[in-house]
């Protein structure tokens, strides 16, 4: 089923110490985080999209009668809308460094999502005690790479994921895969899934000879990296000069490169009470007082700061 | 009396080519937001008995 869908289906089988291949190494500590995120209890155990699973034996490892009902699950579930989108790049060097984005093309709250990242190795020719004979073992876990929170919740906003690992001596590294998985906790659902063999990973998205994990505009082309504000983000990708948009220069005028702090200030602070309409820039400066609320007080605050020069 | 209903007339005509436009619009706008949704791919997890 896997190698009909190549595409949009998508696994990891893991195993635990008691059903592993002989003399294989296919059992990991995460084993056990992963199964009692679902309650897995009876063996085998299949579960699809975090949501739907099959429990239930089968006949010396064949899968054949269970064929129906996995791809009447698969049909059930492909294609169906997401607000996000996968991306996962790197390179391979002493270590293997990948990066993972996540972009959102519409609205979703971020509660309880979770990006995952998983080490697979596909395609393992080992031998099967229970099934009397060899099988390929597919997509074996290796390792869990990462597990966060996602914070993004509107459309067009992206979050950017790295690490690296070591490749084992004991791997096929043609073989070896990221995938990365957004999973809401509570509900276990499975939001989106992805996954790149490590040898086709793009170490330099938008080509302009900076490396991903060292790039401060990833997919924009910047060779020279300019950041005007020193913010690590760099200037194509930056919307707001941190050296114009300070507290409470929330209009952004500068008079010969220093931010002017003045009654229109004001009036855009009070704009902001009256209809809580803001641009990007002004988010993080009108809470002049810090008391993470932003309300008349600010207003009186900016004031205090015009009429006493503070800055 | 006969301009009365003749600009009446006009902007209902106006008023009716408006909503067509707007109804087109409104399709083109659908069409746009669903052609750039992601669509989902399918995870698996098999916590396999086979040893």
């Amino acid at each position: 089923m896997l190698d009909s869908y190549p595409e949009t289906l998508i696994s990891i089988e893991w195993h635990s110490s008691s059903f592993t291949p002989g003399n294989s190494d296919f059992d990991i500590p995460e084993y056990s985080t992963r199964a009692s995120l679902y309650g897995v209890g009876g063996i085998p155990h299949t579960q699809w999209n975090g949501v739907e699973e099959t429990v239930g034996g089968y006949a010396n490892g064949n899968w054949e009668p269970f064929m129906s009902t996995f791809t009447a699950l698969y049909n059930s579930m492909v294609d169906d809308e997401t607000p996000y989108d996968i991306s996962i790049n790197g390179y391979i060097g002493n270590e293997v460094s990948y990066d993972v984005t996540i972009t959102m093309d519409s609205d979703m709250s971020s509660s309880n999502q979770k990006i995952d990242v998983f080490l697979v190795e596909d395609n393992i020719w080992s031998y099967w005690t229970g099934a009397s004979q060899y099988h390929n073992a597919r997509n074996v876990a290796r390792d869990w790479l990462l597990s966060d929170d996602l914070t993004i919740s509107e459309t067009g906003e992206s979050e950017f994921f790295t690490g690296s690992f070591n490749l084992s001596d004991s791997w096929n590294s043609d073989s070896v895969k990221i995938i990365a998985v957004v999973q809401n906790y509570s509900s276990k659902q499975v939001y989106q899934v992805a996954q790149v063999n490590i040898n086709d990973m793009n170490p330099d998205i938008d080509d302009d000879g900076i490396i991903n994990v060292e790039d401060n505009c990833v997919d924009i082309f910047n060779p020279n990296q300019e950041d005007s504000d020193f913010d690590s983000i760099g200037d194509p990708c930056d919307p707001c000069d941190n050296l114009v948009y300070v507290l409470g220069n929330l209009n952004g005028d500068v008079l010969m490169g220093a931010p002017i702090l003045d009654v229109f200030d004001v009036l855009q602070l009070v704009n902001f009470l009256i209809d809580s309409n803001s641009h990007e820039c002004q988010n993080d400066i009108m809470n002049i007082n810090g008391d993470d609320f932003i309300n008349v007080v600010d207003v009186i605050s900016l004031i205090q700061m015009i009429m006493t020069g503070e800055m | 009396m006969k301009k009365t209903v003749f600009i009446f007339a006009i902007s209902l005509s106006f008023g009716q080519g408006l909503d067509k436009m707007d109804i087109l619009i409104s399709d083109l706008e659908e069409i746009l937001r669903n052609s750039s949704r992601s669509f989902q791919n399918v995870f698996v997890e098999d916590f396999t008995g086979l040893q």
